[in-house]
């Protein structure tokens, strides 16, 4: 009787231990990170008794939690790329928003300042016309400028984020190196696990996941060893490492992540770094922001190219040849903040034509005493011209090196061709008459011509040239030859242009012998538009890649790219969004709290223990039994 | 479907469900609201990127009708320029006629010579006229520069012959004007072959424009019409060969080598000439100066012959002049239908672009409306359903 005491008691015990853990779970029903956790309820050794084994009752062999690592490892992954992409996309939509609005965007200004042309060619004389043409040539440049600066905002406050997520990286380092002590000490003592805290770490590793990918490796008395990015250890054992950030070797004012080794060493881990709202800040900065800044340079370079060219083919409304019309920043160029301290190397970069010009980065080194450039996102190496001297300097798209005093071997350079050419930005006049309207020449045919001879109106094919106002008398020796100011006997074919003084005319028709035709200055010209008419005509031609995309091509692509870029970051977000939640949800069936569960375990330890009490006062029934009965 | 599942789990993703049903909602109704189906290029990129590129087209079509605007009004004054020329001409005219016939005597032809100076001063004043941004008409691209002015040789031009082109569709440019030296300067000479003049003058001999009967036969030369006796002429070239005659003059015959023919009238001298030259141009106000100078000549026999010569080939003159005026007139009415047609295609295209733009950005209500209903009444049933499931529990039941 006494062992059906016993057992009876051991039953109570175990059911207790069980509905304890019961109501622990039910308490944490909504604790993040909690995982349920259950009482291991086996039967006690049994009492030999010779012939058979009499059971001796129930005990608890340990409390463990419903945990999968897998299904763990999957969720964390699943966290950081959903992270990644979710910041990503929110970054991506700020830079779509500031493109979105059509009414006063890239396009409609360079739109309206295509129509001010039009305005000026069609009252070149008028002073109001011109006001207006460089009213509207000062707001592209401040369009341009308003973008410019948004994309610089955008650049701090990445700069911001990235302090912040070295921070929290750092907290959840050191977050994890605790628990593990925490957790390795009490394990060695109880030789259970201290299920609690274990919970906290995966947390604390889930926390992490999120701002930068992962990788947990267990150790043998309990801890984990977390590792971040490719393999940069961060958490070995109870030891946390620090995360901080560092000035871009060649941006002192850019930011990336560093690892900071307890003597303050620092290790830059960009490159190294990837997943998690760490890796969707730098790779948004990589993949869109950059691209967008040297795209919208590029335009800019564009427009000035095209514009100042033929605006300095023209005549302004005094009679001088037009000047520039807009002014843009030139190339940037940016020392490695690691080159050799005795390098006294100088690297000067010009831009040699829109055309070629691409909207990338490069870095210029020198390694085996020579230089050599390549592009600064893919890698790629690309093949330059020249000896980099000042009188045949290094050519490569679009761009002329030249290089001067001693580098140093692992010199290395930042070559940035457009990126900061709207910071330059600007509009060159001020005065509305020195806008080129006019063209500088015009043609004249004799009166006294007797043949059917027409000549065209004229066009600057060199603009430079010193002669080009100089009076040329056209005059027909015959039916089919010409002489140029009386000199020369050149082949008249009718239509085909006739070059002198970096001009060129189309004489039609049949001109007689004595018949002259007359190319010279403009003079008093206020009224001609033709240069008007040539420079609203630029925006359409082929300027950039080669001169086969427009600038309004251009301007509506670039809009059309961010749109489409951050589009895809949506989507992937919320396909990545689906995955996540699923692991999530993966997770949750197996270690998640589920009341109506917990409520019927409840009934059921409830039932067994009263069960094992009801035991107990049989046990003292039949002995009160048979007390009475030895007791008469 | 999973065996089991967390208690927080299903009021979470019964709350998801929820929060995605709000979003889509709120969605549509800003949808609704804005007439759109994008906000923002991310919204629909390929959209969006057309949209832009559609807009711009539209702005530029708006830019080349106010273009149009303004080339129709420029027309339109050059327009009424010619009107005011055509009537001077037409005035000149009757007054050289009314000068030419006969019975006029000196102080008559005087009084008609003071009206046609004022004429030609009228014209003048036409040629220099200036738009309402005082920019002068008719002086090429020299807009700023007087174009016509009175010197000892006549009038004289100091315009260009520049024509300023107005853009009034992607690749069409059109003339918003004429240079004065078109209009005034380069009238054709004569019959627009030859011009006939008298030379030696001495007889009451007389010549008139005469005419070309066949373009083909002309040789491009100067002849002179040589009277060796009172009844016999000659046709010399410039080279001084005979091209016709001798032959015998009869008064109001006509002579004829060359392909050309001209009529001489009246009684020539001995020894008097009359010159054919190949023609070139004459001003305007050269051949209203002329007639004018014609007019103040002395009443004598053979000073009518040559006023009547002069008269003859005044005539011809203002009527070359005439034409060159109607054809500019014809050129401005073409122009003007141009215009016309480039406006209705461009209205078209506006109308094109407009449907193009509201097919890829607006809404379909209709579509809209029904969908926001299906989410409400979405957002409604998934609200009743979290009531209900939140409020099942074992504990309830203990």
């Amino acid at each position: 009787m006494a062992d059906m005491l016993n057992v009876a008691v051991s039953g109570l015990k175990a059911f207790q231990r069980a509905l304890d853990t019961t109501s622990h779970n039910i308490a944490n029903a909504t604790t993040p990170g909690y995982s349920r956790q259950r009482v291991g309820i086996v039967t006690q050794e049994p009492q030999s008794l010779g012939s058979m084994n009499l059971g001796r009752g129930v005990k608890v062999s340990s409390v463990d939690r419903y945990f999968d690592s897998l299904l763990t490892a999957q969720m964390r992954l699943a966290s950081s790329s959903y992270s990644r992409l979710e910041t990503y996309a929110d970054k991506a939509g700020s830079l779509n928003n500031l493109f979105s609005d059509n009414a006063t965007g890239l396009s409609a200004s360079l739109q309206t300042f295509s129509n001010a042309l039009q305005g000026v060619a069609n009252t070149p004389n008028s002073t109001s016309a011109r006001q207006v043409l460089l009213s509207e040539a000062q707001g592209l440049v401040q369009r341009m400028q308003t973008y410019d600066q948004r994309l610089d905002q955008i650049d701090d406050e990445i700069n911001v984020r990235l302090s912040g997520e070295a921070n929290a990286i750092s907290i959840a380092a050191a977050n994890i190196a605790k628990l593990n002590e925490q957790i390795v000490r009490q394990q060695a003592t109880t030789g259970q696990p201290p299920n609690d805290l274990m919970d906290q770490r995966d947390l604390q590793i889930s926390e992490l996941a999120k701002h930068v990918s992962v990788n947990v490796v267990a150790q043998g008395d309990g801890a984990l060893n977390v590792f971040i990015g490719n393999g940069q250890t961060l958490v070995v054992g109870s030891e946390a490492g620090r995360i901080t950030t560092v000035a871009d070797q060649y941006l002192p004012a850019r930011l990336s992540l560093a690892y900071e080794s307890p003597g303050g060493a620092k290790t830059d881990l960009t490159g190294v770094l990837s997943g998690g709202s760490v890796g969707g800040l730098l790779d948004f900065r990589r993949e869109m922001l950059d691209p967008a800044r040297n795209e919208l340079g590029q335009i800019a370079v564009g427009i000035t190219a095209a514009v100042n060219q033929q605006h300095r083919a023209g005549m302004d409304l005094s009679g001088v040849m037009g000047g520039d019309l807009f002014r843009v920043g030139g190339v940037g160029v940016q020392a490695s903040t690691n080159n050799d301290a005795s390098s006294t190397a100088t690297v000067g970069v010009t831009r040699t034509g829109a055309g070629a010009l691409t909207s990338s980065d490069y870095i210029l080194s020198y390694a085996n005493n020579a230089w050599s450039l390549r592009r600064a996102d893919t890698g790629a190496v690309v093949p330059m011209t020249g000896d980099g001297s000042a009188s045949t300097p290094f050519s490569a798209e679009g761009l002329s090196i030249v290089v001067g005093g001693t580098p140093a071997e692992g010199d290395s350079f930042l070559v940035q061709p457009t990126s900061g050419a709207i910071d330059g930005l600007g509009v060159t006049i001020s005065d509305p008459a020195k806008i080129a309207a006019a063209a500088p020449i015009r043609t004249r045919v004799a009166t006294t011509n007797l043949g059917s001879g027409a000549i065209s109106a004229g066009q600057v094919t060199n603009a430079a040239d010193g002669a080009l106002t100089d009076p040329v008398q056209i005059a027909f020796i015959d039916a089919t030859h010409y002489s140029l100011n009386g000199s020369g006997s050149y082949t008249y074919t009718p239509g085909e242009p006739i070059e002198q003084n970096g001009w060129s005319v189309t004489i039609t028709g049949a001109p007689q012998a004595g018949d002259t035709f007359t190319v010279e200055a403009n003079a008093g010209g206020v009224g001609d538009n033709r240069n008007a008419l040539e420079l609203a005509a630029v925006l359409g031609k082929g300027v950039l890649s080669g001169g086969t995309e427009s600038l309004n091509a251009a301007s509506s692509r670039f809009v059309g790219r961010i749109g489409v870029a951050a589009n895809q970051a949506n989507v992937s977000r919320d396909s990545q969004q689906i995955i996540y939640e699923d692991t999530v949800a993966a997770n949750d069936e197996v270690s998640g709290v589920n009341l109506d569960e917990e409520a019927a375990n409840m009934v059921r330890y409830q039932q067994a223990y009263q069960a094992a009490a009801q035991v107990i006062r049989i046990t003292q029934e039949i002995f009160d039994s048979l007390i009475r009965a030895t007791g008469r | 479907m999973s065996t089991r599942i967390s208690t927080a789990a299903t009021h979470a993703a019964a709350i998801a469900q929820i929060m995605k049903q709000q979003s889509a909602l709120s969605k549509t109704q800003s949808q609704v609201a804005s007439g759109k189906r994008f906000e923002t290029p991310a919204d629909d990129p390929i959209a969006a990127a057309r949209v832009l590129d559609l807009e711009r087209n539209q702005a530029q079509l708006k830019q080349f009708g106010k273009n149009s605007d303004l080339l129709a009004s420029r027309l339109n004054i050059g327009e009424q320029s010619l009107a005011s020329i055509g009537d001077v001409l037409t005035r000149v005219r009757e007054l050289v006629v009314r000068a030419n016939n006969g019975t006029m005597d000196a102080t008559s032809r005087a009084s008609i010579a003071s009206e046609i100076r004022s004429r030609a001063q009228e014209l003048l004043d036409i040629a220099n006229r200036r738009d309402a941004s005082g920019e002068y008409l008719f002086s090429g691209y020299s807009t700023a520069t007087q174009p016509f002015a009175r010197n000892v040789a006549g009038v004289g031009y100091t315009g260009d012959e520049g024509v300023r082109l107005v853009q009034i569709g992607p690749n069409q440019k059109i003339a918003d004007g004429f240079p004065g030296s078109q209009l005034f300067m380069d009238i054709p000479e004569g019959n627009g072959t030859f011009v006939t003049q008298e030379g030696v003058h001495t007889g009451t001999g007389s010549i008139d424009p005469g005419q070309v009967t066949n373009s083909q036969a002309w040789v491009r030369d100067s002849y002179t019409i040589a009277f060796t006796a009172a009844d016999t002429y000659e046709v010399r070239d410039s080279a001084n060969n005979v091209v016709a005659g001798p032959a015998t003059y009869t008064d109001g015959g006509s002579i004829a080598f060359n392909g050309i023919s001209v009529t001489v009238s009246g009684a020539p001298a001995v020894g008097d000439t009359f010159t054919v030259a190949p023609a070139g141009t004459r001003s305007m106000f050269s051949t209203i100066d002329d007639i004018a100078a014609a007019l103040m000549g002395p009443d004598t026999p053979s000073a009518n012959a040559t006023f009547g010569t002069r008269m003859a080939a005044a005539l011809q003159q203002l009527d070359q002049a005439a034409n060159v005026a109607t054809n500019l007139r014809g050129e401005i009415g073409a122009r003007l239908s141009a215009i016309d047609n480039a406006a209705s295609a461009r209205d078209q295209l506006t109308d094109e672009l407009s449907a193009s733009v509201s097919q890829l950005r607006d809404i379909d209500y209709a579509e809209a409306i029904s969908r926001m209903n299906q989410q409400l009444t979405g957002l409604q049933a998934a609200q009743a359903a979290y009531a209900r499931i939140s409020q099942l529990s074992l504990f309830d039941y203990l």
